[in-house]
């Protein structure tokens, strides 16, 4: 592995004619597979672009702690991962593969959702602000002017003004504004590990029309959920770690940025101290922020949020909830749940509870869901995205009051 | 020769075939007319569908409606198919045994096929008898000329809607070793 590797991607994203005469790359999942792993069958797990009708989600086998309650919300949104809430209500919700956003409307007794937008490259990005929700896929930007109270609304395209670069692997994207009113944008490392070229490996953020651009982080590999401290106001972002290292990691991090421009290790070193065997360098591990906490091995962190609401006991308040989709780069799968994690606002001493699981039989390895993305609605209920059944489930909290 | 020699006799036999499976009442007799009534196609450049795995079939075909991938043909004969017709038509083809259909063997580029996959590796996702899982497809007893197709187009102009995969997975792999292989899975 090597340099080479890079230059090599892109030649494919130009699709140079020269292309066949060069070594051919592992693809990018399998970059790094050692000697041992070869003969490993690990892929990566089937999604599902099919409508799951509610009367096949197993809602009854989810498990959370006592007093609390999770009910199937809204169904019929195949490959929905991030969710991003209108002024008026409206949930919009981004895919991957299958290209869609779609616009959930929720009549009270029941949720009836809509295609917005289709054909785009992975529109997984979702965010709303002043009346406008704004879509990303990995080569396209567009906003939607008023689009909760006119379904109609035509987007206005900003690609050119966010200027995406060209790869295509790790490049779906997570979006949300900022209490700056700014726009947050990670740009994965375009393969499993590598020295990615300069406009990879970062999270930014743009002025909503995309100009102003400024890198406020460097050195993460996939980073695709993040949220603001409610107390300090600072930067915390989950970034998942790289395959084909074997089953204990390096694990997926909590990241606090405490500074603008702080690097986050990757290709170079994983969690605490874990130099890549692939890509190395003399103390590959100075100068590297230290995550906050590990967050398990392959586990495919994604949505990040602290709580804020008033619903769930005062204890869960500004503590954070991370969705963990599960891993595929393990002999035994793990994740599959959406996990607590305390943590003081220096980020000391995290303590990382398992709090909605019950998508995963271990004993089994069989897994039916995969909770994606996290939305904290105004009543306080939490709101989860399954990713593989294309549904949305409410967690909400009455302490055994009333059902 | 053209990268990919049957791309365009593919796209005029399907418009061909197109109004009569179009106008059919079941979801299967949209298909059968080029796919063949089994599944197993007989058709030059068009795939066999039998006993390609549930999910896969399932994936592509929704793809396919969505306008993301696949021929013009493929997506007027999807237009407005239902997910629940979708996963109908997936189990059904997907339970069809494959009837490999490949001419006569050339021992040579057997060969060179056989030590291609193993070098690119196949087998690791597509499974050591290239029977495919879940997302992943079958390519043992696919129709030679679309296996040399496909990969083609993986390699050169990946579709939307593709995962990024496989188009890493074929970059750089000369047209030879892509006939060769395609010359060996169509006989597995």
């Amino acid at each position: 592995m090597s340099k080479c590797t890079i230059a090599a991607l892109l030649l494919v994203a130009f699709g140079s004619a020269q292309a066949q005469n060069k070594p051919a790359p592992p693809p990018a999942w399998q970059q790094g597979r050692p000697a041992s792993m070869a003969d490993s069958k690990l892929a990566p797990h089937a999604g599902k672009n099919t409508e799951t009708p509610a009367s096949e989600i197993p809602i009854d086998k989810l498990k959370l702690p006592k007093g609390f309650k999770a009910e199937i919300w809204a169904t019929g949104i195949p490959g929905g991962r991030a969710m991003a809430r209108g002024d008026k209500g409206k949930i919009y919700v981004g895919t991957r593969i299958i290209g869609r956003v779609y616009e959930v409307t929720d009549h009270g007794d029941k949720r009836t959702a809509r295609v917005l937008v289709d054909k785009l490259t992975q529109p997984a990005g979702v965010a709303f602000q002043d009346g406008s929700l704004y879509v990303m896929a990995i080569d396209k930007v567009l906003r939607y002017d008023g689009i909760e109270g006119n379904p109609n609304a035509q987007p206005v395209d900003l690609t050119k003004a966010f200027n995406l670069p060209p790869q295509q692997h790790h490049n779906w994207k997570y979006i949300t504004f900022g209490p700056d009113k700014k726009l947050y944008v990670p740009f994965g490392g375009p393969c499993n590990i590598c020295e990615p070229p300069p406009e990879y490996s970062q999270i930014r953020r743009y002025n909503p029309d995309g100009s102003g651009m400024e890198v406020i982080a460097r050195g993460m590999r996939n980073s695709l959920g993040f949220d603001w401290h409610p107390k300090t106001g600072e930067f915390w972002f989950v970034d998942q770690g790289r395959d084909w290292m074997g089953d204990k990691g390096p694990q997926e991090e909590l990241n606090r940025l405490s500074k603008h421009g702080q690097f986050f290790g990757f290709p170079y070193c994983h969690n605490n101290d874990i130099a890549d065997p692939d890509f190395k360098k003399a103390k590959p591990c100075e100068g590297v922020t230290k995550p906050v906490a590990l967050l398990g091995p392959h586990a495919s962190a994604l949505g990040t949020k602290f709580y804020s609401g008033d619903m769930f006991p005062a204890e869960y308040k500004n503590t954070l909830f991370v969705a963990r989709k599960g891993s595929w780069n393990r002999t035994k799968k793990f994740g599959y749940d959406v996990v607590n994690v305390r943590v003081s606002a220096d980020g000391k001493s995290a303590k990382v509870t398992p709090f909605l699981t019950g998508f995963l039989d271990a004993k089994e390895e069989k897994f039916w869901g995969r909770p994606a993305y996290l939305l904290q609605m105004p009543d306080g209920a939490l709101l989860v995205s399954d990713e593989q059944l294309g549904a949305i489930y409410r967690i909400s909290y009455s302490g055994g009051k009333k059902k | 020769m053209p990268a990919r020699p049957y791309a365009g006799r593919r796209a005029a036999l399907l418009a061909a075939l197109l109004f009569s499976g179009a106008a059919a009442a079941q979801p299967t007799e949209r298909c059968a007319p080029c796919h063949g009534p089994d599944g197993n196609s007989a058709t030059p450049g068009i795939p066999s569908i039998a006993a390609q795995p549930k999910v896969f079939i399932e994936n592509l075909l929704i793809l396919v409606r969505e306008g993301l991938r696949g021929s013009e043909a493929m997506k007027q004969v999807m237009k407005g198919m239902s997910d629940r017709e979708i996963v109908a038509l997936a189990a059904h083809y997907a339970k069809l045994p494959a009837r490999a259909a490949a001419g006569k063997a050339d021992p040579a580029m057997l060969e060179r096929g056989r030590k291609a996959a193993a070098r690119y590796r196949c087998g690791s996702c597509h499974l050591p008898d290239f029977r495919g899982r879940e997302q992943i497809p079958r390519l043992a007893g696919q129709r030679e000329e679309y296996l040399y197709d496909i990969m083609h187009s993986f390699r050169d102009a990946p579709p939307p809607g593709s995962d990024t995969l496989m188009s890493a997975a074929l970059y750089g792999v000369s047209d030879a070793d892509i006939r060769a292989m395609a010359h060996f899975l169509a006989r597995r």
